[in-house]
């Protein structure tokens, strides 16, 4: 099998300096660009499986690029932020990115960040009926979710819910996506509910649901579901 | 009214009760009433006063004159007495009440003697009644002593009785006002013959007039003036004690007087005696004008005696009203139908002649279209030493001798036109052009001509053209009859045009008003600062009242001047404080009002809905303003108060939106010194971790990048800080510049040596003089200031060499770094110096920290010198900084040098 591709788009010379070889020496092929035009153009020609986007370019904003992005290709798209610049984060998220690492980030969770992409990617084109987390094992055909062997019992919403994250899983999952994919677009800013069922859903899955290990908050953007695989 | 029902349930009268309660924060005033000097106020004030004090009532005493009697003296003794304010009037120093002194003091009592004093020099008010009212309106009871003569309601009949005229007066409602009337009374014959034992102080001076007021018939009225008075108030006391207890009583119904006024002098003898037959019925009276629309540019003699007579109105109590309208009788009768009038007082003048035949007299009309409302008539006196001085007509005026000119002009023309065209045809009616004559003279001369006209057409036809020709004579018996035929038409017909004339030029007068009130209004709608509405508001009030005005706006909890017509006035301390007594009390003061009347100003409040937006103040300078001025006035006023009010809004969200940018401008900031700061530790973390995880599996060349650029991104780190406490210490003053000797040509070259090792391909050209002087400084700040421009220039050089130059300019180093990049827009050139400024997104690319220049600037200035920046700097490109140092000239002798 071929190297997979990632494209790096980031102004910031000595950034790419060492993603560079780092990103080389963790099996994957680089390409690159300084500019968001650059990066349109490089995604259109160069068929990257994964593109890493940092949010400051100096010609356009990288809102727009995950925009036009999202236009034609299904792409996984990480995001480089800061962490002052939560809105803008979400705002990418909410527009189709798959997930955001912020500066400065160690390699291993880069690296991380684009397996769980890659394997969304492969999922996506075979779906994929069973998950297991920490003793917890869904079954999305029969629509059964077991812990260490025992049924659990969900509500529908809380399967829902449950199976949203799982289906992202090792990627986060924004509040916004959560709400309308679960109970609907009317009810995009109704965080409450969220909080609610999550903390239900937490009840019944974790070990320890004051610890949670399976369902992971990403503080002011969404969950997390953490697979066996992540 | 609500006190004539039978109220089953006898509450009290709720209207009764408010003005009790209204009195609760006041303090109470008590006056000692007497029918003359001399029958003992002053020591029975004291009396009562030592009675209370043994009491341990905190009584002070504010003023008493003992006029030297060591009996009212030796009452003193014991009480406490605030000292006097020393003023100097007309060269003299006199003693008077101090105002602040009693305020600052605040007792529970204090005794003032003499009500109807008129303070001298430079006092907040210029009567005591108002100090007194200051006093009782700061919750201290005062106790005062008044001479019945004082009331201003009775003054003319006081006049009348004693023959002499009464100088100081009070408003009457001084005394209704008061909480206690005390008599002091004593008979007539036994204070005749205090007077004579010398126990009555006398002036020296008065000592004449005084023995004609001292008669005992005199004495006699004014003391039932006074005992009158006294029981007048006793029975309104009880009357209001029956109310507030709800106790059914048999007082009349309210009544209501309705005072009709015009401008002619017997008008103030209708107020004045409206104002005792309103308080002897004790009720409340309205004074009413009647204008005509088209009247109010006439006479102004006439407007100016209203406007007095309205004054005198207030004063006494009355509630006045101006009406503008055509009918008389009809306005009067319905302002009375509406204020539930049940009695209308009217001065009978006597028209003059012309008009008796004409028009049904005022009271003839009234009477006949009135019913159930009594009638008073107040008739005229032919008494010309009561007219007040200073009426009498004036003298003819100028108007009078062009009127007559005009007439005689007109007339003469028309005599030699009838002459010559005589001498062509036979004209029957000759007469004709005569009447051409009296109409042009009514036009251009207005009334007066017209009769002029017709006098002189009469006579000049009668010697011209009726026979005997050349006599005055009349030979036939119907020429005279066509010649007093001419003479009613003329006048008629003279009358009408000049009546007409009069219209006119009111109408102009009107509309010119209006023209410059709406140009004021536009002018005030277009502009938006506060200095413009108010350079517009006092140029205005300039050129519509001719006085120069001045406008003051809270500033700070104070109000100072905003702007003033002409630009330089200055105001006084009294005038600064007028004009902070109209700003807090919202009331008039200065010239012509009850407060600080010694400034030339007149201050008026600019009301708005949110309160007063500032003071307007005119020059008064005694000269009232007319009630038509007084309208622009009040019209400019208003105008200029919502402008104002409008302009300050404006600016406040002006000042939020600066705020918001500020807010803005300190987000940019934040985010692009995290940038700055994040960037350099993102790639060393990244770096970091990318060899320990994947190190083994990478070639050694790219392990030894990653070690490099953790190596320069440390550096840029190490930069970055350090620039940032140098801006901090920059800020903090706390740099330190040597003053060492410093030869610039060595700094430069250690600069630039620097330069070339961190931007290697970069080249630099340096030129220095060879005469440089050295100069006074600190070598190690100048060279990271050279190496901050170098940076700079580096960055934003193209690439193009840079140029280093430095030479002598008389006595001065000049020394520059000089690129050759794209240069800097005009709108940056200005803020290249400020602090985290640079050119781009804030965090994008690889532009600077934005502290270089800005340091440089710190540094150069802390070492005396100067920096500025150029672009283009050659050639329509590239940037110049260049810095100015003082040469120091070192002195070594050629000798020395050697």
């Amino acid at each position: 099998m071929t190297a997979e591709r990632i494209l790096v788009v980031d102004d910031e010379p000595q950034i790419q300096r060492f993603l560079r070889p780092a990103l080389g020496a963790a099996g994957y092929e680089v390409v690159e660009a300084m500019t968001g035009t650059q990066a349109l153009k490089t995604a259109a020609t160069a068929a990257p499986d994964v593109i890493i986007l940092d949010l400051g370019l100096p010609d356009m904003d990288g809102k727009d690029v995950v925009a036009s992005l999202r236009a034609w290709s299904k792409v996984p798209i990480i995001i480089l932020s800061a962490r002052d610049r939560e809105s803008e984060k979400i705002a990418a998220l909410d527009l189709g990115a798959d997930d955001y690492i912020e500066k400065p980030f160690g390699i291993g969770e880069l690296t991380a960040r684009i397996r769980a992409a890659l394997r969304h990617r492969i999922q996506m084109e075979g779906v994929q009926a069973q998950l297991s987390a920490d003793g917890l094992a869904i079954d999305m055909v029969k629509r059964v979710v077991t812990r260490d062997g025992e049924v659990l019992r969900l509500t529908p919403k809380e399967y829902d819910l449950l199976v949203m994250l799982a289906r992202h899983a090792g990627r986060v999952v924004t509040h916004r996506s959560l709400l309308t994919s679960v109970w609907g677009v009317a009810h995009g800013e109704d965080l409450h509910y969220l909080r609610v069922f999550i903390g239900q859903l937490r009840g019944k899955v974790e070990r320890d649901p004051a610890d949670p290990k399976i369902i992971r908050t990403e503080p002011g953007v969404g969950y997390r579901f953490v697979g066996d695989d992540d | 009214m609500p006190e004539n029902d039978r109220d089953h349930t006898r509450r009290p009268d709720p209207d009764a009760l408010l003005a009790l309660a209204e009195q609760g924060g006041r303090g109470k005033l008590t006056v000692f009433l007497g029918a003359a000097p001399g029958v003992g106020k002053t020591y029975a004030m004291l009396m009562r006063a030592r009675r209370l004090r043994e009491d341990g009532v905190d009584i002070v005493i504010g003023l008493v004159e003992t006029h030297g009697r060591a009996e009212t003296a030796g009452l003193l003794e014991g009480l406490e007495v605030l000292p006097r304010r020393e003023v100097v009037h007309s060269g003299r120093t006199l003693c008077e009440f101090d105002l602040d002194a009693a305020l600052a003091r605040r007792p529970r009592v204090i005794v003032v003697d003499e009500l109807a004093h008129t303070n001298l020099g430079e006092a907040r008010h210029p009567k005591r009644y108002q100090d007194i009212e200051e006093l009782v309106d700061a919750g201290i009871d005062v106790w005062t002593a008044l001479n019945i003569q004082h009331l201003e309601s009775l003054s003319d009949v006081v006049t009348q009785i004693a023959g002499v005229p009464v100088r100081e007066r009070i408003p009457d409602t001084v005394l209704n006002r008061a909480d206690d009337v005390l008599l002091v009374d004593l008979p007539p014959a036994e204070l005749i013959e205090r007077l004579k034992e010398g126990k009555v102080y006398v002036p020296e001076s008065a000592k004449r007039a005084i023995d004609r007021f001292f008669r005992l018939g005199n004495l006699t009225a004014l003391r039932e003036l006074a005992l009158r008075r006294t029981a007048d108030r006793v029975d309104d006391q009880m009357v209001d004690y029956l109310r507030q207890n709800a106790i059914e009583g048999p007082w009349p119904a309210a009544e209501r007087l309705l005072v009709c006024i015009g401008p002619d002098p017997l008008s103030e003898k209708v107020v004045r005696t409206s104002s005792r037959l309103a308080s002897g019925l004790n009720a409340d009276w309205i004074v009413v004008s009647v204008e005509r629309a088209d009247h109010e540019a006439g006479n102004r003699e006439a407007m100016r005696q209203l406007d007095d007579t309205f004054r005198l109105a207030e004063l006494l109590g009355a509630e006045t009203r101006r009406i503008v309208g055509s009918d008389f009788v009809e306005e009067i009768l319905k302002l009375a139908r509406r204020e539930h009038v049940t009695q209308i007082v009217i001065g009978a003048t006597r028209h003059r002649f012309p008009l008796r035949l004409f028009r049904r007299s005022l009271p003839d009309a009234l009477t006949a279209r009135t019913s159930g409302i009594g009638i008073h008539l107040v008739t005229d006196r032919d008494e010309p030493a009561a007219r007040p001085a200073g009426r009498q007509k004036p003298a003819l005026p100028q108007r009078f001798w062009r009127a007559l000119a005009i007439a005689a002009g007109t007339t003469g023309l028309a005599t030699v036109l009838g002459l010559l065209i005589e001498r062509f045809i036979v004209l029957q009616n000759i007469s004709l052009l005569y009447l051409l004559a009296v109409l042009a003279s009514a036009v251009y001369a207005g009334y007066a001509g017209a009769v002029a006209a017709a006098l002189f057409s009469v006579l000049a036809y009668n010697f011209s053209f009726i026979d005997p020709v050349g006599t005055f004579t009349v030979a036939e018996p119907h020429e005279v009859f066509a010649l007093f035929v001419f003479l009613a038409a003329a006048a008629l017909a003279g009358g009408l045009a000049s009546r007409v004339r009069e219209q006119a030029k009111a109408a102009a007068g009107r509309a010119a008003a209006t023209q410059a009130l709406y140009d004021f209004s536009r002018k005030l709608s277009g502009t938006a600062r506060v200095e413009d509405v108010l350079w517009a508001a006092v140029s205005q009030i300039q050129s519509t009242l001719r006085r120069n005005a001045v406008l003051l706006l809270p500033e700070d909890g104070d109000i100072a001047l905003g702007a003033a017509w002409p630009p330089d006035t200055e105001l006084g301390v009294s005038d600064m404080m007028a004009a902070r007594w109209t700003f807090e009390k919202k009331e008039a003061a200065g010239n012509d009002t009850g407060t600080l009347p010694n400034s030339p100003f007149q201050f008026r409040p600019l009301v708005t809905p949110h309160g007063v937006a500032g003071v307007c103040g005119f020059v008064q300078q005694d000269k009232p303003l007319e009630a038509n001025e007084e309208r622009a006035l009040a019209a400019i006023l208003d105008q200029t108060a919502i402008a104002v009010d409008r302009a300050r809004l404006s600016r406040e969200s002006l000042k939020q939106a600066a705020q918001l940018e500020g807010d803005k401008f300190r987000g940019a900031l934040l985010s692009s010194l995290s940038h700055d700061l994040r960037t350099p530790l993102a790639t060393i973390t990244g770096a970091v971790t990318s060899l320990r995880q994947l190190g083994d599996r990478m070639p050694a060349e790219s392990r030894d990048d990653l070690l490099e650029s953790i190596e320069e991104e440390s550096e840029r780190l190490t930069r970055f800080v350090a620039n940032l406490l140098d801006m901090t210490r920059i800020e903090a003053g706390t740099v330190n510049a040597k003053h060492d000797w410093v030869d610039i040509a060595d700094v430069i070259r250690s600069a630039v040596e620097r330069a070339r090792k961190y931007f290697p391909g970069r080249e630099f050209e340096t030129s220095v003089a060879a005469d440089l002087p050295l100069m006074r400084g600190d070598s190690v700040l100048l060279g990271q200031v050279l190496f901050n421009l170098l940076d700079n220039a580096n960055r934003f050089g193209g690439d193009e060499p840079v140029g280093i130059y430095a030479r002598r300019e008389k006595d001065e180093i000049v020394l520059s770094v000089t690129d050759l990049g794209k240069g800097i827009a005009p709108a940056d050139l200005e803020h290249v110096f400020d602090k985290f400024f640079r050119k781009g997104k804030p965090d994008g690319g690889s532009l600077g920290t934005g502290l270089g220049l800005s340091i440089a600037k710190g540094l150069v200035e802390a070492m005396g010198g100067q920096i500025k920046a150029e672009s283009p700097a050659i050639r329509r490109r590239g940037t110049r900084i260049s810095m100015r140092f003082p040469a120091a000239d070192t002195n070594l002798s050629g000798k020395e040098r050697e």
